[in-house]
């Protein structure tokens, strides 16, 4: 909510400086940002009562002294003959109405009324629609404008479960469906209760004779149409949140006296209607509880303070909760305002020791697959479980974010294909991946949950001399699956690649298991669970690097090498050589010519710009100055190179 | 020329995987929950209202319970759960107090941009007990921020609102750029949420608190948007290593 630091300021006679109510308002749990002298407050959904200036004054009495009296009409009014009928009292308790007549729309508002629009960039409607929406801003309360010459024939308020178009005042046509809080003039819809008027009855520039519609409406009613319809309104956001039942009058008269504060009034009339007195809630006083919840001693004349101060009545036993705190029922609730008032950054710590109840649930056996799985070189993923098409024992999403996500998967598998392909077209050659997620089924109506293992395998064995040519394969997961956790082979299968719109041929092969039916019994090692330190902090932990994407390019370069006591240096050289755009680098290739009296080592140096793709001459000009690195070595050279 | 006993045979580095940053933070702040005294509590992703809902003080028209925010399933008969928040609960109707119970996991929600997925991860803790008081809360949460973010943190405490808790509170950490990040909720356990797991509330109290792993992993890692956690990039998965 977008309020004025100076409309404010019109409430508190302290006159506090904006940082110092800025602060306080974040002290009652109103955060808050300020520009220009106009706050954006926050406010969490229980404090409707705050949504208007006289609300925040009210919470801000705690700290200010404040100025709560607004300029109200004084003199009598007579009453409205109204053709109105309250079809459900319950969803409207209480409703007033107010019919208005000026003799001359005024063509300049005053200050006050000049400032809310001008400071907030609120646009103007008509003189009407404008003087309801500044109240809404002041009281908290809204109000709705009918143009009185439009209302000719019976208004009722009911809730409907039928279908009915309604054409709001913005010019919006809406079908209503489901039950809905409706006005309704000689049987066509006015308004949509709590959250817009009708076209056909509001106020215009020309309306000299208004009928203000200042309701009650129970949230229960209101809530979530404005979602459902698309039109969140001012009036939605506060009658969501319960407005104060016992404010018509004063809103009423506050109306009047702003009419008449920019124009004569020819007449007023009033009517109102009310199924039952606004009820007055009564809490039993328990300092002790309310000192008990928050561990703290304070007195009662201190406790009786702070609650008077934002409102709260005590009589004999009981406090009485001020008629716009719907969020009050109980001492939970007290102690919580004390806590505000006292500010919870001011109540000190004590200490506590946790005596737990001794009930240890078994997660050692996911934490001791993973870690083997991380030890062998796999990387786990986490993938939604999100799926398009529906499977044996899928369950749908009633409600899914898109209809091309409406299942729940029944296996990891292709989850993890798609992982695969992924890391594939960004040139990863050498790729096993595993997962572990609870997958749920619905079989005869029950909903069946498994605890599952899916491990995915492709391209090269390793990016090291020795297992560079060879290629991950069915022997490969089938041996380590028996040795590891005596998964049977029959459990592994290859992925065909016939669908999978890639031209990549290294095969694909993956396993989905059960948890339970992975047995470590015959593990011959002791399993050491990794431990991710019990206390985290920033120094420890992994900075992240921005990923490229953008193609990552590589050169093979073989370095010959006839001295071989330089081996080592060569390999250092290179590992540590730092070069512009250079990702990683390994040796592929190492063997021993017998005949030419020389050592080969093939290195691969793969190269990734984070903003570009790199040309070939920016590449070459890189793999120059390492070569170079690697030739001043003596008796290192690679073939047909000359040094740069 | 070189003999061959002078060969250097380059050794071969056992290349290792890594575990997923979200499961890392979430076994860490577990494990950190379990050396306070916690005790590890598991449930179901797929829950009913009764549980998600009803059980938590959450009534039938609140916002979080439309069909906008919630994934529903079978005609609204179950859903996937909001938060961990039930697996307390199941927990709570189980056992007599005291009670300290932590559960972490996927939960699930109708978002989706460069800070919330619909699916997402949480930690949170009950513990139920005589005389449990607001202040023995903050003491807790100090630790809590303390433990992850070191003990030079400023943080603040702020009023909230939790249909759970009364009082309710969240909690923000001062950023080295000065700016307020939010990063847990707390609150005391509202005598409802006791009461309807059969627990005596004038006899017993309780603190609970939630933490969403992904906020915390994306602070510590300096990770900008949420979705990188899931693309299952290997660039972006094995920096965790």
């Amino acid at each position: 909510m977008k309020v004025a630091y100076k409309h404010l300021l019109n409430f508190l006679d302290d006159k506090p400086t904006i940082d110092d109510l800025s602060n306080k308002l974040f002290q009652l749990g109103h955060e808050n940002e300020f520009k220009n002298e106009i706050f954006d407050i926050e406010f969490t959904p229980n404090r409707g009562d705050c949504l208007s200036l006289i609300g925040l004054a009210r919470d801000l009495n705690a700290f200010y002294k404040t100025n709560l009296k607004l300029n109200t009409y004084k003199d009598r009014i007579e009453s409205l003959s109204m053709n109105f009928i309250n079809q459900s009292a319950h969803d409207c308790p209480s409703i007033s109405f107010l019919k208005i007549e000026i003799g001359k729309i005024p063509k300049k508002y005053h200050d006050y009324l000049e400032s809310y629009f001008l400071d907030l960039n609120i646009p103007k409607n008509n003189f009407f629609a404008d003087i309801s929406n500044y109240i809404s801003y002041e009281m908290g309360q809204p109000t709705h404008a009918y143009d009185s010459a439009k209302i000719n024939g019976q208004i009722v308020f009911k809730t409907i479960k039928d279908n009915v178009e309604f054409r709001t005042l913005t010019k919006r046509k809406i079908t209503l469906s489901g039950l809905n809080s409706i006005f309704t003039l000689n049987e066509e819809v006015i308004n949509l209760a709590g959250i817009m008027g009708g076209e056909t009855t509001c106020c215009s520039l020309d309306t000299t004779t208004a009928l203000i519609e200042c309701a009650h409406f129970n949230p229960e009613a209101i809530i979530g149409k404005a979602v459902k319809y698309d039109l969140h309104t001012d009036a939605s956001h506060k009658f969501e949140r319960f407005v104060d039942p016992d404010c018509h009058q004063e809103v009423m008269r506050r109306f009047i006296q702003i009419v008449e504060d920019h124009t004569d009034i020819k007449n007023i009339e009033y009517a109102s209607y009310q199924d039952k007195e606004p009820a007055h809630k009564k809490i039993p006083i328990d300092l002790k509880k309310v000192n008990k919840i928050l561990g703290l001693n304070i007195s009662k004349d201190i406790f009786k303070s702070y609650l008077t101060k934002i409102g709260f009545l005590f009589e004999a036993e009981f406090i009485e909760v001020p008629s716009y705190r719907n969020d009050i029922s109980h001492q939970n609730d007290i102690a919580e305002e004390i806590a505000r008032l006292i500010g919870y950054d001011n109540i000190k710590p004590q200490k506590i020791t946790i005596s737990s109840s001794g009930l240890i649930h078994d997660l050692d056996k996911v934490k001791k697959i993973k870690s083997i799985l991380v030890d062998n070189g796999f990387v786990e993923v986490v993938n939604q479980p999100f799926i398009k098409f529906q499977s044996n024992g899928s369950i749908a999403v009633d409600n899914p974010l898109d209809i091309n996500r409406k299942y729940l998967r029944t296996s990891m598998t292709d989850s993890l294909v798609n992982n695969l392909i992924f890391n594939e077209k960004r040139q990863k050659d050498n790729i096993k991946l595993f997962e572990i997620s609870d997958i749920y089924t619905m079989h005869d109506g029950d909903i069946v949950k498994t605890n599952k293992l899916c491990l995915i395998i492709s391209g090269r064995a390793g990016r090291n001399f020795k297992d560079f040519s060879k290629k991950l394969d069915k022997g490969y997961l089938s041996e380590l699956l028996k040795d590891l956790f005596q998964i049977k082979p029959s459990a592994i299968n290859e992925v065909s690649r016939k669908a999978l719109n890639t031209k990549i041929k290294s095969s694909i092969f993956s396993c989905e298991v059960d948890i339970n039916s992975i047995d470590f019994s015959s593990h011959e090692q002791g399993i050491d669970i990794q431990d991710y330190g019990i206390k985290i902090n920033m120094e420890k932990c992994v900075q992240y690097r921005a990923i490229s994407e953008f193609p990552s390019t590589y050169r093979d370069v073989s370095f010959s090498i006839t001295d071989y006591k330089n081996i080592e240096d060569l390999l250092d050289t290179i590992s540590k050589v730092k070069s512009k755009n250079l990702k990683e680098s390994f040796l592929f290739d190492f063997f021993k010519n017998d005949k030419a009296g020389e050592v080969k080592a093939g290195f691969r140096f793969i190269f990734q710009s984070i903003n570009k793709t790199l040309t070939d001459i920016e590449v070459d000009e890189q793999i120059d100055y390492i070569i170079n690195q690697g030739i001043k070595i003596n008796g290192v050279y690679v073939q047909g190179y000359k040094r740069v | 020329m070189s003999s061959d006993k002078e060969i250097f045979i380059p050794k071969i580095h056992k290349e290792l995987g890594s575990h997923h940053p979200i499961n890392q933070m979430k076994d860490s702040i577990m494990n950190l929950l379990s050396s306070f005294g916690f005790d590890i509590i598991n449930g179901p992703e797929i829950e009913t209202e009764k549980y998600n809902f009803d059980m938590l003080n959450i009534k039938a028209t609140h916002p979080a319970r439309q069909m906008h925010d919630t994934f529903y399933i079978e005609n609204k008969s179950y859903l996937l759960r909001t938060h961990t928040s039930p697996v307390q609960i199941r927990a709570m109707l189980k056992n007599k107090p005291p009670l300290a119970f932590i559960s972490g996991g996927k939960v699930y929600r109708k978002d989706d941009d460069a800070t919330h997925l619909p699916m997402f991860h949480q930690v949170e803790g009950i513990y139920v007990n005589e005389d449990v008081n607001f202040s023995q809360l903050k003491d807790l949460i100090y630790k809590i921020i303390y433990s992850l973010f070191g003990e030079d943190v400023k943080l603040r405490f702020r009023p909230s609102y939790f249909p759970f808790t009364e009082p309710s509170a969240e909690v923000d950490i001062l950023s080295s750029e000065g700016k307020w990040l939010e990063i847990l909720g707390c609150g005391i356990v509202n005598p409802i949420v006791l009461q309807n797991c059969k627990i005596d509330s004038d006899k017993y109290s309780g603190l609970a608190f939630g933490l969403g792993i992904e906020r915390i992993a994306m602070l510590k890692h300096g990770i900008s948007d949420i979705r990188d956690f899931y693309k299952s990039n290997l660039d972006f998965l094995s920096q965790f290593k």
